[in-house]
């Protein structure tokens, strides 16, 4: 590994596109470095989540071991297109097998990337990330010693459990979720220097208790103090409160699970070095599309200045990354990059504007050509600083659009698996048919509700003495039900205490230490929200 | 920022990982899997174990208890290993506890390898033990660890790596020969002949892994009324239903190895399988060729009854003349449990 400084050529490359993207295309970048690896670091550092150390475990060793057979087989590519962490500074790596063109597409794609990263709508651009993960990875070296050997591996595979429960962007995420102590008094702190003078009494002049009784149901407000008490006292025991249910597992565990020092230094390494994805897997699309769209200008640019050579290679290579896949597959660099481009031409054309869309006359908007006195940059990254994929699509994805992209085509041999019948396709050829563009957009945006992911919450903090219930949301699939005791046994290993499992009809759990499987009536997720709003057991066995 | 982003130490890990339960199955392999099969020096041993996968919350329709337990879950499928013949010995030999066979002699061929004797500041396989020592002490020396001052940081500085650095080593060519004699007057199928071949099989591979492959020559020779040599393949085969008398074949043994051989630059090694059901005569000669021919000039004598009856009385001729002794030893075989404590007493303890 070494810096991008190193190789004169690469140095001057990197600075002219670094220079060319923030003066002449405006771009908001962080500080970007560069380095350059060789095949096996860069596939060691994919291992890695993208950070160059990290503590030594056997599911890093095993993936490895896989990769390197496989690349030795020749059934994987030892060469990345781009692999790069972003935040401030972003770390951007090359691969020195790479030639002098792709290095300077993967620079410019890198940059898209970045600022993605600092203008994006769920603030993922934090500062020296990368300097974090590695002073954790130095921490959890120090716990490990402190544990000893055994228990750290232990505890180092209960958290393995834990990463796919790690959603700091949910809806139902951790600060939306789980109501702190400190946070409640600031809130009241503040509340209490803009609330009004109490009311004026009714009737005068007699006693307030007079008037609270006249007020209104009497019940009430003895109600009202009773659960303000409830809260109070449940606040002043723990320091925090579930109000709704949490689908940030991880996160909920790691700032509430009781644990030593060591322990939580695993917990805090594995979540800070996976909580990322999250933010990548909510705005793929977007973010694919953003980087193929500047990295296209830049090229063009270093092209015409002569700066690289090959745009026959480049456009080879262009067009191999944007290739049109089917909707189920979902290509991010292919569907972002041209939705990217739509939104730009429409945007120049006036066709964004709500005249456009008010006019009623189909010839009028066939022709329609008012441009915008605003740069349609500008508003694209407005997009990009208050929306994600889900959005992306629902405003911009028209049916129209999905025929142009052939979302709606789909290969012969894929057919019988997806249970496509003769009555859905519109019309076929030798090796692909096409089916109704309609529904696709639907389709599509359902993958943003669970990432093709089951939905696990948190909703009692103490079921049956001190256990924690996980509920998971019923989509009308059944969990991989082998895996769910040694799960759960995982995550009591980190709760140290019981945890439960409700799923579909059932309660999965440890009691006395032995799992049992118990039939309930189980809430559905809306009963649940409800009840902990209301301040009741989301979930109690008869 | 590292100089090099590696996966070398979790690699390791996971090979230690596998090592362990490699470990668990050699055992399970000498006494149960097809050892006979392997074919030696530079093949590898297919071995199989159930994937493994961090258990998680996730879809599927795998039904059935199953899983359990903290850590590595059952993904379900097979992690297939090819381990090569001389690691499986590796092993074998640690499980076993069995000592390096000495290896003796004045061979004049030399034999070149590399062995990883001396160190340096640079290289590419990484000293570990010496790496952390020379950090301790420069930890030590820089006030970083002092436990006295509750303070336990050890810093690996570049300057502390310690590289294995490889040598080239000559040494004398070993040779050794191996006797197998076998009984063919007993009922040799079935179970015995099971036994037999585990037995045998597993000394075969022994010997080529502690002297090298091609470096030792196995002889075979069978015996009832007779002794004479037979190929391997007809070791495991011929019968005769009929009298025994084994010390024809201890003779024509001693014969061979005196005529053939040479003591000084040869190992030798006899092992003798058969039921033991001798005349008390016929085994008080073996006793006594032994003693006299054979006992100084090889390495290692022994005498294995397989599934013994009432009648048979090798083993405790030998027992009573040869008991404790380094070189000569005897044992008994009644079923598959027994081919691990055999081998260990036949190959184990002491200097053989």
């Amino acid at each position: 590994m070494r810096s991008v400084t190193t190789d004169p050529e690469l140095a001057r490359l990197a600075e002219h596109i670094s220079r060319y993207g923030a003066e002449e295309l405006g771009m908001t970048l962080p500080e970007c470095r560069f380095f350059i690896l060789d095949p096996m670091e860069f596939a060691a550092l994919l291992e890695k989540n993208v950070y160059p150390t990290s503590p030594a475990n056997i599911w890093e060793g095993k993936r490895m071991l896989n990769k390197r057979r496989r690349i030795a087989q020749g059934q994987e590519s030892a060469l990345y297109y781009e692999v790069v962490q972003t935040g401030n500074p972003s770390y951007a790596y090359l691969n020195e097998t790479n030639s002098a063109l792709t290095q300077a597409s993967v620079m410019a794609h890198v940059l898209g990337h970045c600022e993605f990263s600092e203008l994006n709508v769920l603030m993922d651009s934090d500062r020296d990330r990368t300097e974090q993960v590695m002073y954790l990875v130095r921490k959890v070296e120090l716990a490990r010693r402190q544990m000893g050997e055994r228990r750290y591996i232990d505890y180092w595979n209960a958290c393995e459990s834990m990463i796919p429960l790690i959603s700091p962007n949910a809806q139902y995420n951790l600060e939306r979720s789980v109501e702190l102590e400190h946070r409640r008094t600031e809130k009241r702190e503040r509340k209490g220097d803009s609330e009004a003078a109490p009311a004026p009494p009714l009737l005068n002049p007699v006693s307030s208790s007079l008037n609270e009784l006249f007020a209104g149901d009497p019940v009430a407000p003895i109600a009202a103090a009773e659960k303000k008490r409830a809260k109070a006292e449940n606040l002043s025991r723990r320091g925090y409160r579930l109000r709704t249910p949490c689908q940030d597992v991880a996160g909920f565990l790691r700032a509430h699970a009781p644990a030593s020092r060591a322990e939580r230094m695993l917990l805090e390494y594995f979540y800070v070095s996976h909580m990322h994805q999250d933010f990548v897997i909510r705005t793929q699309i977007m973010n694919e599309g953003w980087a193929m769209y500047w990295e296209k200008k830049i090229m063009l640019h270093l092209f015409t200045e002569r700066m690289v050579t090959g745009v026959i290679d480049y456009s080879r290579v262009f067009s191999g990354v944007c290739y049109p896949r089917p909707y189920y597959q979902r290509n991010p660099y292919h569907l972002g990059y041209h939705l990217w481009e739509h939104i730009e031409e429409e945007f120049r054309t006036g066709r964004l504007s709500l005249e456009y869309r008010e006019e009623p006359m189909r010839d009028v908007r066939d022709s329609w050509n008012r441009p915008s006195q605003r740069d349609p940059h500008e508003y694209m990254r407005q997009l990009v600083s208050t929306i994600t994929d889900y959005e992306f699509l629902r405003r911009y994805l028209t049916t129209e659009l999905v025929e142009a992209y052939h979302l709606n085509r789909i290969p012969r041999s894929h057919g019988a698996a997806l249970g496509i019948r003769e009555d859905d396709v519109l019309r076929a050829d030798r090796h692909w048919f096409w089916i109704d563009p309609e529904p696709i957009q639907k389709e599509m945006l359902d993958f943003f509700t669970h990432f093709g992911r089951p939905r696990i919450y948190v909703i009692d903090d103490d079921f049956l003495d001190g256990g924690l219930l996980l509920f998971h949301r019923d989509d009308g699939r059944a969990l991989r039900a082998d895996w769910i005791r040694p799960t759960l046994n995982n995550l009591k290993s980190i709760w140290k205490a019981p945890v439960y499992l409700l799923s579909q009809k059932y309660l999965h759990g440890f009691r006395a230490g032995k799992y049992e499987q118990q039939q309930v009536q189980c809430p559905t997720f809306e009963e649940v929200r409800e009840r902990m709003r209301d301040d009741r057991k989301p979930f109690e066995l008869e | 920022m590292p100089d090099r982003i590696s996966s070398e130490e979790s690699e390791g890990l996971f090979g230690d990982f596998i090592d362990e339960k490699l470990s668990d199955l050699v055992e399970r392999a000498i006494s149960e899997g097809e050892l006979e099969q392997a074919p030696g020096d530079g093949s590898e041993l297919i071995v199989e174990m159930d994937d493994i996968a961090p258990p998680e919350f996730t879809y599927g329709d795998t039904g059935g208890g199953g899983g359990g337990g903290q850590g590595p879950g059952d993904q379900g499928g097979k992690l297939r290993f090819g381990v090569s013949f001389d690691r499986f010995m590796e092993l074998a030999a640690e499980r076993l506890n069995l000592p390096d066979l000495t290896k003796e002699g004045r061979g004049k061929i030399k034999q070149v390898s590399y062995e990883f004797k001396t160190f340096g500041p640079t290289g590419v396989v990484l000293d570990r033990k010496r790496t952390f020592k020379r950090a301790v002490k420069s930890s030590i020396a820089v006030g970083e660890y002092r436990p006295d001052e509750d303070r336990y940081t050890v810093s690996i500085r570049r300057r502390d790596r310690r590289f294995k650095q490889p040598q080239r080593i000559e040494k004398p060519r070993f040779r050794a020969a191996c006797f197998y004699v076998g009984d063919i007057s007993y009922s040799t199928y079935g179970d015995r002949l099971e036994l037999e071949k585990r037995l045998l099989s597993f000394i075969h591979h022994w010997l080529d892994f502690n002297y090298g492959h091609n470096k030792v020559e196995h002889r075979f020779f069978v015996h009832d009324v007779e002794a004479y040599e037979v190929t391997p393949d007809e070791f495991y085969q011929v019968s005769n239903i009929g009298g025994t008398r084994a010390s024809m074949a201890f003779d024509l043994v001693a014969r061979v190895a005196r005529n053939e051989y040479d003591p000084n630059t040869t190992n030798l090694y006899c092992f003798y399988v058969g039921d033991g059901e001798l005349l008390r005569q016929d085994a008080a000669e073996i006793v006594e060729i032994v003693q006299e021919q054979l006992r100084p000039a090889f390495n290692r004598l022994s005498v294995v009854e397989i599934k013994p009856s009432a009648h048979s009385c090798l083993v405790n001729f030998i027992n009573r003349q040869f008991n404790e002794d380094r070189k000569v030893r005897a044992s008994v075989m009644h079923r598959k449990q027994d081919v691990i404590p055999t081998i260990k007493h036949l190959l184990g303890s002491g200097r053989a």
